[in-house]
Protein backbone atom coordinates (compact mmCIF):
# COMPACT_ATOMS: atom_id res chain seq x y z
CA UNK A 1 0.00 0.00 0.00
CA UNK A 2 2.97 2.26 -0.31
CA UNK A 3 1.81 3.60 -3.64
CA UNK A 4 -1.37 5.59 -3.44
CA UNK A 5 -2.68 5.15 -6.90
CA UNK A 6 -5.14 7.67 -8.23
CA UNK A 7 -7.28 4.94 -9.70
CA UNK A 8 -8.60 3.06 -6.71
CA UNK A 9 -12.34 3.18 -6.30
CA UNK A 10 -11.90 4.74 -2.89
CA UNK A 11 -9.96 7.74 -4.18
CA UNK A 12 -12.30 8.05 -7.13
CA UNK A 13 -15.21 8.68 -4.79
CA UNK A 14 -13.56 10.13 -1.74
CA UNK A 15 -11.52 13.03 -3.14
CA UNK A 16 -14.26 14.40 -5.41
CA UNK A 17 -16.59 14.24 -2.40
CA UNK A 18 -14.10 16.24 -0.36
CA UNK A 19 -13.70 18.75 -3.20
CA UNK A 20 -17.46 19.16 -3.47
CA UNK A 21 -17.78 19.63 0.30
CA UNK A 22 -15.09 22.29 0.36
CA UNK A 23 -16.71 24.12 -2.54
CA UNK A 24 -20.10 24.04 -0.83
CA UNK A 25 -18.62 25.33 2.44
CA UNK A 26 -16.95 28.21 0.60
CA UNK A 27 -20.08 29.07 -1.29
CA UNK A 28 -22.33 28.71 1.74
CA UNK A 29 -22.13 32.34 3.00
CA UNK A 30 -23.22 33.59 -0.43
CA UNK A 31 -25.98 31.01 -0.55
CA UNK A 32 -27.07 32.03 2.94
CA UNK A 33 -27.23 35.67 1.94
CA UNK A 34 -29.41 34.90 -1.07
CA UNK A 35 -31.51 32.48 0.99
CA UNK A 36 -32.09 35.01 3.77
CA UNK A 37 -33.06 37.66 1.26
CA UNK A 38 -36.32 35.76 0.67
CA UNK A 39 -37.29 35.86 4.36
CA UNK A 40 -39.12 38.72 6.02
CA UNK A 41 -37.06 40.71 8.52
CA UNK A 42 -39.02 39.10 11.35
CA UNK A 43 -38.58 35.55 10.08
CA UNK A 44 -34.90 36.01 9.36
CA UNK A 45 -33.91 36.00 13.04
CA UNK A 46 -36.25 33.25 14.23
CA UNK A 47 -34.56 29.86 14.68
CA UNK A 48 -37.81 28.03 13.86
CA UNK A 49 -37.74 29.56 10.36
CA UNK A 50 -34.06 28.80 9.83
CA UNK A 51 -34.61 26.51 6.86
CA UNK A 52 -38.35 26.39 6.31
CA UNK A 53 -40.29 29.56 5.78
CA UNK A 54 -42.70 31.23 3.41
CA UNK A 55 -40.55 32.88 0.77
CA UNK A 56 -41.31 36.47 -0.06
CA UNK A 57 -40.06 38.97 -2.62
CA UNK A 58 -40.95 41.98 -0.51
CA UNK A 59 -37.30 42.67 0.35
CA UNK A 60 -36.62 43.15 -3.33
CA UNK A 61 -39.76 45.07 -4.16
CA UNK A 62 -39.14 47.41 -1.22
CA UNK A 63 -35.47 47.88 -1.98
CA UNK A 64 -35.93 51.32 -3.49
CA UNK A 65 -38.03 52.42 -0.55
CA UNK A 66 -35.75 50.94 2.12
CA UNK A 67 -32.36 51.82 0.72
CA UNK A 68 -32.81 53.96 -2.37
CA UNK A 69 -30.95 51.09 -4.03
CA UNK A 70 -31.20 52.24 -7.64
CA UNK A 71 -29.57 55.60 -7.04
CA UNK A 72 -26.47 53.88 -5.63
CA UNK A 73 -26.60 51.13 -8.24
CA UNK A 74 -26.79 53.65 -11.08
CA UNK A 75 -23.84 55.53 -9.59
CA UNK A 76 -21.88 52.28 -9.46
CA UNK A 77 -22.74 51.49 -13.08
CA UNK A 78 -21.87 54.99 -14.30
CA UNK A 79 -18.57 55.30 -12.44
CA UNK A 80 -17.38 51.76 -13.18
CA UNK A 81 -18.35 51.95 -16.85
CA UNK A 82 -16.75 55.29 -17.60
CA UNK A 83 -13.66 54.52 -15.52
CA UNK A 84 -13.23 51.32 -17.54
CA UNK A 85 -13.70 53.15 -20.85
CA UNK A 86 -11.20 55.85 -19.95
CA UNK A 87 -8.72 53.31 -18.66
CA UNK A 88 -8.92 51.52 -22.03
CA UNK A 89 -8.71 54.74 -24.03
CA UNK A 90 -5.52 55.69 -22.22
CA UNK A 91 -4.26 52.15 -21.77
CA UNK A 92 -4.60 50.67 -25.27
CA UNK A 93 -2.31 53.17 -27.04
CA UNK A 94 0.22 52.98 -24.21
CA UNK A 95 0.27 49.18 -24.18
CA UNK A 96 0.43 49.17 -28.00
CA UNK A 97 3.47 51.40 -28.01
CA UNK A 98 5.21 49.40 -25.32
CA UNK A 99 4.50 46.03 -26.90
CA UNK A 100 5.44 46.87 -30.48
CA UNK A 101 7.99 49.64 -30.13
CA UNK A 102 9.73 48.84 -26.87
CA UNK A 103 12.60 51.06 -25.92
CA UNK A 104 15.16 50.51 -23.22
CA UNK A 105 12.98 52.47 -20.81
CA UNK A 106 9.83 50.42 -21.41
CA UNK A 107 10.54 47.88 -18.71
CA UNK A 108 11.24 50.59 -16.15
CA UNK A 109 8.12 52.52 -17.14
CA UNK A 110 6.01 49.39 -16.68
CA UNK A 111 7.57 48.66 -13.31
CA UNK A 112 7.08 52.21 -12.20
CA UNK A 113 3.42 52.10 -13.24
CA UNK A 114 2.97 48.99 -11.18
CA UNK A 115 4.62 50.62 -8.20
CA UNK A 116 1.98 53.37 -8.17
CA UNK A 117 -0.52 50.60 -7.46
CA UNK A 118 1.35 49.77 -4.29
CA UNK A 119 1.06 53.19 -2.75
CA UNK A 120 -1.12 52.79 0.36
CA UNK A 121 -4.29 54.77 -0.18
CA UNK A 122 -4.48 55.85 3.45
CA UNK A 123 -1.20 57.71 3.08
CA UNK A 124 -2.72 60.17 0.63
CA UNK A 125 -6.23 60.27 2.09
CA UNK A 126 -6.07 63.78 3.46
CA UNK A 127 -4.34 65.40 0.48
CA UNK A 128 -6.96 63.88 -1.79
CA UNK A 129 -9.79 65.17 0.37
CA UNK A 130 -8.13 68.57 0.61
CA UNK A 131 -7.43 68.84 -3.12
CA UNK A 132 -10.87 67.75 -4.23
CA UNK A 133 -12.85 69.60 -1.58
CA UNK A 134 -11.05 72.89 -1.09
CA UNK A 135 -9.04 73.27 -4.24
CA UNK A 136 -10.70 71.67 -7.23
CA UNK A 137 -14.21 71.58 -5.81
CA UNK A 138 -15.01 68.19 -7.30
CA UNK A 139 -15.57 66.29 -4.05
CA UNK A 140 -18.51 63.89 -4.25
CA UNK A 141 -18.91 64.13 -8.02
CA UNK A 142 -19.14 61.34 -10.57
CA UNK A 143 -16.24 62.93 -12.39
CA UNK A 144 -13.92 62.54 -9.41
CA UNK A 145 -14.85 58.92 -8.75
CA UNK A 146 -14.44 58.07 -12.43
CA UNK A 147 -10.99 59.64 -12.53
CA UNK A 148 -9.87 57.96 -9.31
CA UNK A 149 -11.17 54.54 -10.32
CA UNK A 150 -9.58 54.93 -13.73
CA UNK A 151 -6.21 55.84 -12.24
CA UNK A 152 -6.05 53.12 -9.63
CA UNK A 153 -6.82 50.50 -12.27
CA UNK A 154 -4.75 51.96 -15.10
CA UNK A 155 -1.54 50.10 -14.15
CA UNK A 156 -3.34 46.73 -14.15
CA UNK A 157 -5.10 47.56 -17.41
CA UNK A 158 -1.86 48.50 -19.15
CA UNK A 159 -0.10 45.43 -17.78
CA UNK A 160 -2.81 43.07 -18.89
CA UNK A 161 -3.08 44.62 -22.34
CA UNK A 162 0.69 44.57 -22.64
CA UNK A 163 0.86 40.83 -21.92
CA UNK A 164 -1.88 40.18 -24.49
CA UNK A 165 -0.38 42.43 -27.18
CA UNK A 166 3.04 40.86 -26.71
CA UNK A 167 1.60 37.55 -27.92
CA UNK A 168 0.68 39.05 -31.28
CA UNK A 169 3.40 38.55 -33.93
CA UNK A 170 5.11 41.81 -34.72
CA UNK A 171 5.12 40.94 -38.42
CA UNK A 172 1.38 41.43 -38.68
CA UNK A 173 1.65 44.99 -37.45
CA UNK A 174 4.69 45.61 -39.67
CA UNK A 175 2.77 44.32 -42.67
CA UNK A 176 0.09 46.86 -41.94
CA UNK A 177 2.73 49.54 -41.87
CA UNK A 178 4.01 48.45 -45.27
CA UNK A 179 0.53 48.77 -46.66
CA UNK A 180 0.51 52.36 -45.51
CA UNK A 181 -1.89 52.00 -42.62
CA UNK A 182 -1.48 54.76 -40.07
CA UNK A 183 -1.12 54.14 -36.33
CA UNK A 184 -4.76 54.68 -35.57
CA UNK A 185 -5.64 52.22 -38.31
CA UNK A 186 -3.17 49.70 -36.94
CA UNK A 187 -4.80 49.87 -33.52
CA UNK A 188 -8.36 49.94 -34.76
CA UNK A 189 -8.24 47.51 -37.69
CA UNK A 190 -5.42 45.12 -36.83
CA UNK A 191 -4.64 45.13 -33.13
CA UNK A 192 -8.09 45.34 -31.54
CA UNK A 193 -9.66 42.65 -33.72
CA UNK A 194 -6.69 40.33 -33.12
CA UNK A 195 -6.55 40.92 -29.36
CA UNK A 196 -10.29 41.26 -28.93
CA UNK A 197 -10.54 38.56 -26.27
CA UNK A 198 -7.75 40.12 -24.27
CA UNK A 199 -9.19 43.62 -24.47
CA UNK A 200 -12.63 42.37 -23.47
CA UNK A 201 -11.42 40.46 -20.45
CA UNK A 202 -9.24 43.37 -19.38
CA UNK A 203 -12.30 45.59 -19.52
CA UNK A 204 -14.37 43.07 -17.58
CA UNK A 205 -11.79 42.75 -14.84
CA UNK A 206 -11.33 46.50 -14.62
CA UNK A 207 -15.08 46.90 -14.28
CA UNK A 208 -15.19 44.35 -11.45
CA UNK A 209 -12.38 46.08 -9.57
CA UNK A 210 -14.11 49.45 -9.98
CA UNK A 211 -17.40 48.05 -8.76
CA UNK A 212 -15.88 46.52 -5.64
CA UNK A 213 -13.60 49.42 -4.74
CA UNK A 214 -14.34 50.43 -1.18
CA UNK A 215 -11.78 52.96 -0.02
CA UNK A 216 -11.94 55.98 -2.28
CA UNK A 217 -15.57 55.53 -3.22
CA UNK A 218 -16.47 55.68 0.47
CA UNK A 219 -14.01 58.40 1.49
CA UNK A 220 -14.54 60.79 -1.40
CA UNK A 221 -18.32 60.78 -1.60
CA UNK A 222 -21.23 61.78 0.60
CA UNK A 223 -24.47 61.52 -1.37
CA UNK A 224 -24.24 62.61 -5.02
CA UNK A 225 -21.76 60.06 -6.32
CA UNK A 226 -22.07 57.45 -3.57
CA UNK A 227 -21.76 53.88 -4.88
CA UNK A 228 -23.03 50.55 -3.60
CA UNK A 229 -19.96 50.10 -1.37
CA UNK A 230 -20.96 53.26 0.43
CA UNK A 231 -24.58 52.12 0.71
CA UNK A 232 -23.63 48.81 2.32
CA UNK A 233 -21.05 50.37 4.60
CA UNK A 234 -23.67 52.86 5.74
CA UNK A 235 -25.89 50.00 6.88
CA UNK A 236 -23.12 48.12 8.61
CA UNK A 237 -24.72 47.26 11.97
CA UNK A 238 -28.40 46.50 11.79
CA UNK A 239 -28.19 44.43 15.01
CA UNK A 240 -30.36 41.75 13.54
CA UNK A 241 -33.29 44.01 12.84
CA UNK A 242 -33.13 43.98 9.09
CA UNK A 243 -31.39 40.77 8.06
CA UNK A 244 -33.94 40.12 5.34
CA UNK A 245 -33.79 43.43 3.60
CA UNK A 246 -30.03 43.77 4.15
CA UNK A 247 -29.51 40.39 2.50
CA UNK A 248 -31.63 41.45 -0.44
CA UNK A 249 -29.72 44.66 -1.04
CA UNK A 250 -26.38 42.86 -0.58
CA UNK A 251 -27.44 40.22 -3.08
CA UNK A 252 -28.43 42.91 -5.54
CA UNK A 253 -25.08 44.63 -5.00
CA UNK A 254 -22.83 41.61 -5.56
CA UNK A 255 -24.97 39.36 -7.77
CA UNK A 256 -24.13 40.84 -11.17
CA UNK A 257 -20.44 41.06 -10.39
CA UNK A 258 -20.14 37.51 -9.10
CA UNK A 259 -21.74 36.29 -12.32
CA UNK A 260 -19.43 38.48 -14.42
CA UNK A 261 -16.52 37.15 -12.41
CA UNK A 262 -17.31 33.57 -13.36
CA UNK A 263 -16.56 34.50 -16.96
CA UNK A 264 -13.11 35.87 -16.36
CA UNK A 265 -11.53 33.47 -13.88
CA UNK A 266 -8.59 32.83 -16.11
CA UNK A 267 -7.93 36.47 -16.91
CA UNK A 268 -8.06 37.20 -13.21
CA UNK A 269 -4.89 35.20 -12.69
CA UNK A 270 -3.04 37.19 -15.35
CA UNK A 271 -4.48 40.48 -14.20
CA UNK A 272 -3.74 40.06 -10.54
CA UNK A 273 -0.29 38.58 -10.91
CA UNK A 274 0.69 41.06 -13.62
CA UNK A 275 1.31 38.25 -16.06
CA UNK A 276 3.82 36.53 -13.80
CA UNK A 277 1.65 33.42 -13.48
CA UNK A 278 0.14 32.02 -16.63
CA UNK B 1 11.66 51.79 -37.36
CA UNK B 2 13.37 55.12 -37.00
CA UNK B 3 10.33 56.85 -35.74
CA UNK B 4 10.42 56.86 -31.97
CA UNK B 5 8.31 59.93 -31.45
CA UNK B 6 4.92 58.38 -32.02
CA UNK B 7 5.26 55.44 -29.59
CA UNK B 8 6.46 57.84 -26.96
CA UNK B 9 3.54 60.12 -27.66
CA UNK B 10 1.10 57.28 -27.22
CA UNK B 11 2.46 56.48 -23.77
CA UNK B 12 2.50 60.06 -22.64
CA UNK B 13 -1.10 60.39 -21.39
CA UNK B 14 -0.81 57.30 -19.23
CA UNK B 15 2.55 58.35 -17.84
CA UNK B 16 1.47 61.91 -17.11
CA UNK B 17 -1.76 60.85 -15.45
CA UNK B 18 -0.04 58.34 -13.22
CA UNK B 19 2.74 60.77 -12.47
CA UNK B 20 0.25 63.33 -11.24
CA UNK B 21 -1.71 60.73 -9.35
CA UNK B 22 1.39 59.62 -7.55
CA UNK B 23 3.41 62.78 -7.08
CA UNK B 24 0.86 65.43 -6.19
CA UNK B 25 -0.89 63.76 -3.22
CA UNK B 26 2.29 62.08 -2.03
CA UNK B 27 4.18 65.36 -2.22
CA UNK B 28 1.47 67.00 -0.17
CA UNK B 29 1.58 64.21 2.39
CA UNK B 30 5.33 64.64 2.64
CA UNK B 31 4.95 68.39 3.12
CA UNK B 32 2.19 68.05 5.73
CA UNK B 33 4.25 65.51 7.63
CA UNK B 34 6.87 68.17 8.36
CA UNK B 35 4.55 70.95 9.53
CA UNK B 36 2.16 71.49 12.41
CA UNK B 37 -1.24 71.17 10.79
CA UNK B 38 -4.52 70.52 12.60
CA UNK B 39 -8.08 71.03 11.38
CA UNK B 40 -9.47 72.54 14.59
CA UNK B 41 -7.54 74.46 17.19
CA UNK B 42 -8.93 77.10 19.50
CA UNK B 43 -5.56 78.18 20.90
CA UNK B 44 -3.44 78.02 17.81
CA UNK B 45 -5.60 79.04 14.85
CA UNK B 46 -2.46 79.59 12.77
CA UNK B 47 -1.94 75.81 12.71
CA UNK B 48 -5.20 75.22 10.90
CA UNK B 49 -3.84 76.06 7.47
CA UNK B 50 -0.80 74.46 5.86
CA UNK B 51 2.18 76.80 5.78
CA UNK B 52 5.97 76.66 5.95
CA UNK B 53 5.78 78.97 8.98
CA UNK B 54 4.53 76.03 11.03
CA UNK B 55 7.58 73.91 10.26
CA UNK B 56 7.98 71.09 12.76
CA UNK B 57 10.84 69.09 11.28
CA UNK B 58 10.64 65.49 12.33
CA UNK B 59 8.34 66.35 15.22
CA UNK B 60 5.32 64.59 13.72
CA UNK B 61 7.41 61.50 13.05
CA UNK B 62 8.62 61.50 16.65
CA UNK B 63 5.04 61.97 17.87
CA UNK B 64 3.81 59.04 15.82
CA UNK B 65 6.82 56.89 16.68
CA UNK B 66 6.30 57.45 20.43
CA UNK B 67 2.55 56.92 20.19
CA UNK B 68 1.43 53.60 21.72
CA UNK B 69 -1.46 53.45 19.28
CA UNK B 70 0.99 53.45 16.37
CA UNK B 71 2.80 50.35 17.54
CA UNK B 72 -0.46 48.62 18.35
CA UNK B 73 -1.65 49.46 14.83
CA UNK B 74 1.59 48.09 13.34
CA UNK B 75 1.19 44.97 15.46
CA UNK B 76 -2.45 44.55 14.38
CA UNK B 77 -1.56 45.14 10.72
CA UNK B 78 1.23 42.58 10.78
CA UNK B 79 -0.78 40.09 12.86
CA UNK B 80 -3.76 40.21 10.54
CA UNK B 81 -1.74 40.18 7.32
CA UNK B 82 0.44 37.27 8.44
CA UNK B 83 -2.50 35.20 9.71
CA UNK B 84 -4.44 35.77 6.51
CA UNK B 85 -1.46 34.87 4.35
CA UNK B 86 -0.67 31.68 6.26
CA UNK B 87 -4.30 30.56 6.17
CA UNK B 88 -4.95 31.41 2.52
CA UNK B 89 -1.73 29.84 1.25
CA UNK B 90 -2.26 26.69 3.33
CA UNK B 91 -5.89 26.30 2.37
CA UNK B 92 -5.19 27.41 -1.19
CA UNK B 93 -2.53 24.73 -1.70
CA UNK B 94 -4.72 22.00 -0.24
CA UNK B 95 -7.75 22.97 -2.29
CA UNK B 96 -5.81 23.50 -5.51
CA UNK B 97 -4.30 20.03 -5.28
CA UNK B 98 -7.72 18.64 -4.42
CA UNK B 99 -9.40 20.20 -7.44
CA UNK B 100 -6.52 19.52 -9.83
CA UNK B 101 -7.93 16.21 -11.04
CA UNK B 102 -10.88 15.40 -13.22
CA UNK B 103 -14.11 14.44 -11.51
CA UNK B 104 -17.80 14.97 -12.20
CA UNK B 105 -18.88 18.57 -11.80
CA UNK B 106 -15.38 20.02 -11.61
CA UNK B 107 -16.49 23.12 -13.49
CA UNK B 108 -19.23 23.82 -10.98
CA UNK B 109 -16.85 23.24 -8.08
CA UNK B 110 -14.49 25.81 -9.57
CA UNK B 111 -17.27 28.33 -9.99
CA UNK B 112 -18.48 27.83 -6.42
CA UNK B 113 -14.93 28.11 -5.08
CA UNK B 114 -14.00 31.30 -6.88
CA UNK B 115 -17.23 33.18 -6.12
CA UNK B 116 -16.27 34.67 -2.73
CA UNK B 117 -13.48 36.59 -4.40
CA UNK B 118 -15.94 38.76 -6.32
CA UNK B 119 -18.02 39.78 -3.32
CA UNK B 120 -17.39 43.42 -2.52
CA UNK B 121 -15.52 43.90 0.79
CA UNK B 122 -18.34 45.87 2.39
CA UNK B 123 -20.87 43.11 1.71
CA UNK B 124 -18.39 40.47 2.86
CA UNK B 125 -17.96 42.20 6.22
CA UNK B 126 -21.66 42.98 6.77
CA UNK B 127 -22.64 39.43 5.84
CA UNK B 128 -20.13 37.73 8.12
CA UNK B 129 -20.36 39.94 11.17
CA UNK B 130 -24.15 40.06 11.23
CA UNK B 131 -25.61 36.97 9.68
CA UNK B 132 -22.91 34.43 10.44
CA UNK B 133 -20.81 35.50 13.40
CA UNK B 134 -23.36 37.39 15.49
CA UNK B 135 -23.45 35.79 18.97
CA UNK B 136 -27.23 35.94 19.27
CA UNK B 137 -28.90 36.20 15.87
CA UNK B 138 -26.18 34.97 13.56
CA UNK B 139 -25.68 31.35 12.63
CA UNK B 140 -23.03 31.09 15.32
CA UNK B 141 -25.47 32.16 18.04
CA UNK B 142 -28.20 29.90 16.68
CA UNK B 143 -25.85 26.92 16.46
CA UNK B 144 -24.57 27.37 19.99
CA UNK B 145 -28.09 27.90 21.31
CA UNK B 146 -29.16 24.69 19.56
CA UNK B 147 -26.29 22.69 21.04
CA UNK B 148 -27.06 24.03 24.51
CA UNK B 149 -30.72 23.06 24.14
CA UNK B 150 -29.67 19.62 23.01
CA UNK B 151 -27.39 19.14 26.03
CA UNK B 152 -30.10 20.37 28.40
CA UNK B 153 -32.47 17.84 26.85
CA UNK B 154 -29.94 15.04 27.21
CA UNK B 155 -29.56 15.80 30.91
CA UNK B 156 -33.09 14.51 31.46
CA UNK B 157 -32.02 10.97 30.57
CA UNK B 158 -31.14 8.57 33.38
CA UNK B 159 -27.48 7.58 33.72
CA UNK B 160 -26.41 9.51 30.58
CA UNK B 161 -27.88 12.65 32.12
CA UNK B 162 -25.30 12.52 34.90
CA UNK B 163 -22.58 12.55 32.26
CA UNK B 164 -24.08 15.43 30.31
CA UNK B 165 -24.72 17.52 33.40
CA UNK B 166 -20.93 17.70 33.72
CA UNK B 167 -20.83 19.53 30.38
CA UNK B 168 -20.55 23.27 30.62
CA UNK B 169 -23.04 25.58 28.97
CA UNK B 170 -21.42 26.83 25.74
CA UNK B 171 -20.92 30.56 25.43
CA UNK B 172 -21.20 32.17 22.00
CA UNK B 173 -18.24 34.35 21.05
CA UNK B 174 -18.84 38.02 20.42
CA UNK B 175 -16.75 38.92 17.39
CA UNK B 176 -17.14 42.65 17.88
CA UNK B 177 -15.25 42.57 21.18
CA UNK B 178 -11.72 43.91 21.31
CA UNK B 179 -10.16 40.47 21.91
CA UNK B 180 -11.82 38.84 18.92
CA UNK B 181 -12.52 41.54 16.33
CA UNK B 182 -9.18 40.92 14.61
CA UNK B 183 -10.09 37.24 14.34
CA UNK B 184 -13.39 38.19 12.69
CA UNK B 185 -11.48 40.20 10.08
CA UNK B 186 -9.05 37.33 9.54
CA UNK B 187 -11.93 34.89 9.01
CA UNK B 188 -13.77 37.04 6.48
CA UNK B 189 -10.71 38.06 4.50
CA UNK B 190 -9.42 34.48 4.46
CA UNK B 191 -12.77 33.40 3.07
CA UNK B 192 -12.53 36.01 0.35
CA UNK B 193 -8.89 35.51 -0.63
CA UNK B 194 -8.47 31.74 -0.41
CA UNK B 195 -10.19 31.51 -3.82
CA UNK B 196 -7.54 33.83 -5.21
CA UNK B 197 -4.76 31.55 -3.96
CA UNK B 198 -6.62 28.48 -5.24
CA UNK B 199 -7.05 30.00 -8.67
CA UNK B 200 -3.40 30.93 -9.04
CA UNK B 201 -2.08 27.63 -7.71
CA UNK B 202 -4.50 25.74 -9.92
CA UNK B 203 -3.35 27.66 -13.00
CA UNK B 204 0.22 26.90 -12.12
CA UNK B 205 -0.40 23.23 -11.34
CA UNK B 206 -1.66 22.73 -14.87
CA UNK B 207 1.83 23.38 -16.17
CA UNK B 208 3.40 20.85 -13.80
CA UNK B 209 5.55 18.24 -15.49
CA UNK B 210 3.41 15.11 -15.60
CA UNK B 211 6.20 12.86 -16.84
CA UNK B 212 8.32 13.72 -13.86
CA UNK B 213 5.39 12.82 -11.67
CA UNK B 214 4.86 9.49 -13.36
CA UNK B 215 8.54 8.73 -12.98
CA UNK B 216 8.23 9.50 -9.29
CA UNK B 217 5.27 7.14 -8.95
CA UNK B 218 7.24 4.38 -10.68
CA UNK B 219 10.04 4.99 -8.23
CA UNK B 220 7.58 4.38 -5.42
CA UNK B 221 7.15 7.95 -4.21
CA UNK B 222 3.89 8.32 -2.29
CA UNK B 223 1.46 11.20 -2.72
CA UNK B 224 2.94 13.19 0.14
CA UNK B 225 6.52 13.09 -1.09
CA UNK B 226 5.35 13.92 -4.61
CA UNK B 227 3.67 16.97 -3.12
CA UNK B 228 6.67 18.02 -1.04
CA UNK B 229 9.45 17.34 -3.55
CA UNK B 230 7.74 18.09 -6.85
CA UNK B 231 4.65 20.22 -6.41
CA UNK B 232 5.89 22.65 -3.78
CA UNK B 233 9.11 23.52 -5.65
CA UNK B 234 7.06 23.95 -8.82
CA UNK B 235 4.74 26.33 -6.98
CA UNK B 236 7.49 28.31 -5.23
CA UNK B 237 7.13 31.31 -7.48
CA UNK B 238 3.30 31.49 -7.47
CA UNK B 239 3.37 31.13 -3.69
CA UNK B 240 5.78 34.04 -3.40
CA UNK B 241 3.58 36.14 -5.66
CA UNK B 242 0.41 35.27 -3.74
CA UNK B 243 2.13 36.18 -0.49
CA UNK B 244 3.34 39.54 -1.72
CA UNK B 245 0.18 40.61 -3.53
CA UNK B 246 -1.85 39.76 -0.47
CA UNK B 247 0.58 41.59 1.80
CA UNK B 248 0.13 44.73 -0.25
CA UNK B 249 -3.66 44.44 -0.42
CA UNK B 250 -4.19 43.51 3.22
CA UNK B 251 -1.85 46.12 4.65
CA UNK B 252 -4.51 48.58 3.53
CA UNK B 253 -7.58 46.75 4.84
CA UNK B 254 -10.16 49.31 5.79
CA UNK B 255 -13.81 48.52 5.09
CA UNK B 256 -13.72 45.28 7.08
CA UNK B 257 -12.15 46.99 10.09
CA UNK B 258 -14.69 49.78 9.98
CA UNK B 259 -17.68 47.47 9.69
CA UNK B 260 -16.63 44.85 12.26
CA UNK B 261 -15.80 47.10 15.18
CA UNK B 262 -14.70 50.53 14.01
CA UNK B 263 -11.13 49.76 14.95
CA UNK B 264 -11.90 48.42 18.41
CA UNK B 265 -9.29 45.71 18.88
CA UNK B 266 -8.32 45.48 15.21
CA UNK B 267 -7.13 48.99 14.43
CA UNK B 268 -4.51 48.74 11.69
CA UNK B 269 -2.28 51.39 10.21
CA UNK B 270 -4.71 52.76 7.58
CA UNK B 271 -7.44 52.99 10.19
CA UNK B 272 -5.15 54.83 12.59
CA UNK B 273 -4.21 57.23 9.81
CA UNK B 274 -7.91 57.81 9.17
CA UNK B 275 -8.41 58.63 12.83
CA UNK B 276 -5.46 61.01 12.94
CA UNK B 277 -6.81 62.64 9.78
CA UNK B 278 -10.00 63.72 11.52
CA UNK B 279 -7.90 66.42 13.17
CA UNK B 280 -4.13 66.02 13.35
CA UNK B 281 -3.10 66.12 9.69
CA UNK B 282 0.61 66.37 10.54
CA UNK B 283 0.52 63.11 12.46
CA UNK B 284 -1.69 61.43 9.85
CA UNK B 285 0.80 62.38 7.15
CA UNK B 286 3.81 61.15 9.12
CA UNK B 287 2.02 57.84 9.80
CA UNK B 288 1.18 57.74 6.08
CA UNK B 289 4.85 58.02 5.17
CA UNK B 290 5.58 55.12 7.52
CA UNK B 291 2.88 53.13 5.72
CA UNK B 292 4.49 53.95 2.37
CA UNK B 293 7.84 52.73 3.65
CA UNK B 294 6.30 49.51 4.96
CA UNK B 295 4.53 48.85 1.64
CA UNK B 296 7.69 49.62 -0.33
CA UNK B 297 9.74 47.03 1.49
CA UNK B 298 7.36 44.37 0.21
CA UNK B 299 6.81 46.01 -3.18
CA UNK B 300 10.50 45.93 -4.04
CA UNK B 301 10.58 42.13 -3.75
CA UNK B 302 7.36 41.77 -5.70
CA UNK B 303 8.51 44.04 -8.50
CA UNK B 304 11.74 42.11 -8.78
CA UNK B 305 9.88 38.83 -9.18
CA UNK B 306 7.42 40.23 -11.69
CA UNK B 307 10.16 42.02 -13.59
CA UNK B 308 12.02 38.77 -14.26
CA UNK B 309 9.33 37.49 -16.62
CA UNK B 310 8.61 40.84 -18.17
CA UNK B 311 10.50 40.83 -21.45
CA UNK B 312 10.88 37.14 -22.21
Amino acid sequence: MAVVSQNTTFSKVFWPAVAWSVAIIFFFPIFWMVFTSFKTDADAVKPEFLFFFTPTLENYTNMTENYDYWRFAINSVITATFATIFALVVGVPAAYAMAFNPSRATKDVLMWMLSTKMLPAAAVLYPMTFLTKNFLDIYDTHFLIIVVLCLINLPIVIWMLFTYFKEIPKEIIEAGKMDGVDTWGEIKDILIPLAWGGVASTALLCFIFCWNEAYWTVRLTTTEAATLSKLIEGNRAPEGLFFGRLSAVSTAAVGPIVVLGWFCQKQLVQGLTFGAVK
Amino acid sequence: MANRTLPRLLQTPAVILLLFWMLVPLGMTLFFSFIRYVLNSLNRPEWTSPSFDNWRGFGNYAFVWNNDGFWLAIYNSVFMVCSIIILTVGLGLAIAVLVNRSFPGRGIVRVLLISPFFVMPAVNAVLWINMILDPVLGLQGLAIGGINDLITGLREFPVLGAFFSLWPELEPISFRASQTSAVAVIIMVTWQWTPFAVLIFMTSLQSEDQQQKEAAILDGANAWSQFVYLTIPHLARPIAIVVMIQAIFHLSLYAEIEIVSRGNGNKNLPYLIGEFATNNIGAASAAGIFAVILANIIAIFLLRMVGKTLMD
